[in-house]
């Protein structure tokens, strides 16, 4: 290749690049306008014990009929979540009155992880990816566990979505974040399909009811990238004037 | 009348060994309290009136308080629901449980933990009224003053606050 064209074709790249990551700090453009019976899919990770719990209670105010189809992102060996985000499930369907039919439902949904057959059969699924990082698990075996992790993540939100239906619809429209560790994972395959022009679930983090006076780690990292940032109480609000403060939510 | 004492999944043995020790049980005595249940989780330190030679459960009878220590149970609902008091470590978790069940609770953050932000949910919650938040040395004291009358009923979740976010955010409103 000669050296003029070279010098061109570079300088394309570098300026398609520089437009694409300069798109991904504007403001996201609003969500277009739905009619009230439009459902919209949700996806919500839930982070085991007291984030688990939390995001249960969020998910548990949602009017199902119109937040569908639903998927619980838990992180592998997770069974407790799991378990939770079940009985949610059956808590406010009318399957709870049939747990014969509803256990083999579900065991055929969680074992082919196919989420557009979730949809069709009992509009929730439950999706497990990989640790970031364990507990107990050393420091050096963190940075191969995090790659995994997200792997698995840019997996789930960007590959699987563009084979399934060639470029039209992403995991879900909405994911909801609460920490702790792999939210960030799930993050930035988000960012991934947005550096890329793909369709992106909306990001929506609530920061725990447990935080009163500082952010988490997760809340500090995420703060910058998501769409709607959440605290609960007012004084995290004063500390950090992004943020928006809507009462209790759980 | 009977107080609940709990640590969750936590390993917080002080808060174990003050709630069986006399000056806790004889402040409890003093407000009618007669059974004492104690939750201890991953007690380790070895003790002879809670859990003697590796029992589950142990009852006992100390200081005119009936005592039963055990170490965790599939739910803690009934014990709550059983309960006039809740002592309990400061986890969120609990604390939401325990206030939306409209029980009195007294939360004694564990203060070993570092960077301890369950002792400002302790003290945003009791600023507000809704519990008693004490140190361990503090609770006998805090037990003989409170007055679990005065404290302000936590308000029940309210759903519409998360769904009118999302709606916001996704365009149907």
């Amino acid at each position: 290749m000669e050296y003029p064209t070279f010098l061109l074709l570079s300088l394309a790249v570098t300026l398609l690049l520089v437009r694409r990551t300069y798109s991904l700090t504007l403001p996201r453009p609003e969500a277009k306008r739905r009619s009230p019976s439009e459902p919209c899919s949700f996806a919500v990770f839930l982070g085991s014990g007291g984030h688990t719990s939390e995001a249960l209670a969020l998910v548990a105010a949602l009017d199902f009929s119109r937040y569908y189809p639903r998927t619980y992102i838990i992180s592998e060996g997770d069974s407790l979540s799991a378990q939770k985000a079940r009985d949610l499930e059956a808590s406010k369907s009318k399957i709870a009155e049939f747990p014969d039919v509803r256990t083999d439902a579900y065991r055929l949904l969680e074992t082919t992880g196919d989420v557009s057959q979730a949809s069709a059969a009992a509009q929730y699924t439950l999706l497990t990816i990989p640790r970031a990082r364990r507990v107990h698990q050393s420091l050096l075996a963190t940075p191969p566990a995090a790659l995994y992790s997200l792997a698995s993540c840019i997996y789930h939100v960007t590959i699987l979505p563009l084979m399934r239906t060639g470029r039209s619809t992403p995991l879900a429209e909405v994911l909801l974040l609460n920490g702790p560790g792999t939210c960030l994972t799930l993050c930035m395959a988000a960012y991934i399909n947005r550096f890329f022009g793909l369709p992106s679930p909306r990001l929506i983090y609530v920061e725990s009811f447990a935080r009163v006076q500082s952010l988490s780690l997760s809340g500090k990292l995420l703060r910058p990238l998501v769409d709607r940032f959440l605290v609960q109480w007012p004084e995290l609000r004063k500390l950090c004037p992004q943020a928006e403060y809507r009462g209790w939510l759980v | 009348m009977r107080v609940f004492v709990t640590v969750g999944s936590t390993q917080f043995d002080p808060l174990v060994a003050a709630s069986i020790s006399t000056p806790i049980l004889h402040a409890l005595r003093s407000r009618g309290y007669t059974n004492i249940s104690v939750q201890c989780g991953n007690f380790k330190s070895v003790s002879d009136l809670v859990l003697p030679s590796g029992a589950e459960t142990t009852n006992s009878v100390k200081d005119g308080v009936n005592v039963e220590a055990w170490r965790f149970k599939p739910t803690l609902q009934e014990e709550y629901e059983l309960a006039d008091l809740i002592i309990s470590h400061a986890g969120s978790g609990t604390i939401l449980d325990v206030l939306r069940m409209g029980k009195a609770l007294i939360v004694v953050p564990n203060p070993t933990l570092l960077h301890n932000h369950q002792a400002e949910l302790a003290e945003a919650l009791a600023a507000r009224g809704h519990l008693y938040a004490s140190t361990i040395p503090d609770l006998p004291r805090v037990i003989e003053s409170m007055d679990a009358g005065k404290l302000v009923p936590f308000p029940a979740l309210d759903g519409s606050r998360f769904q009118a976010v999302l709606d916001e955010e996704m365009g149907y409103l």
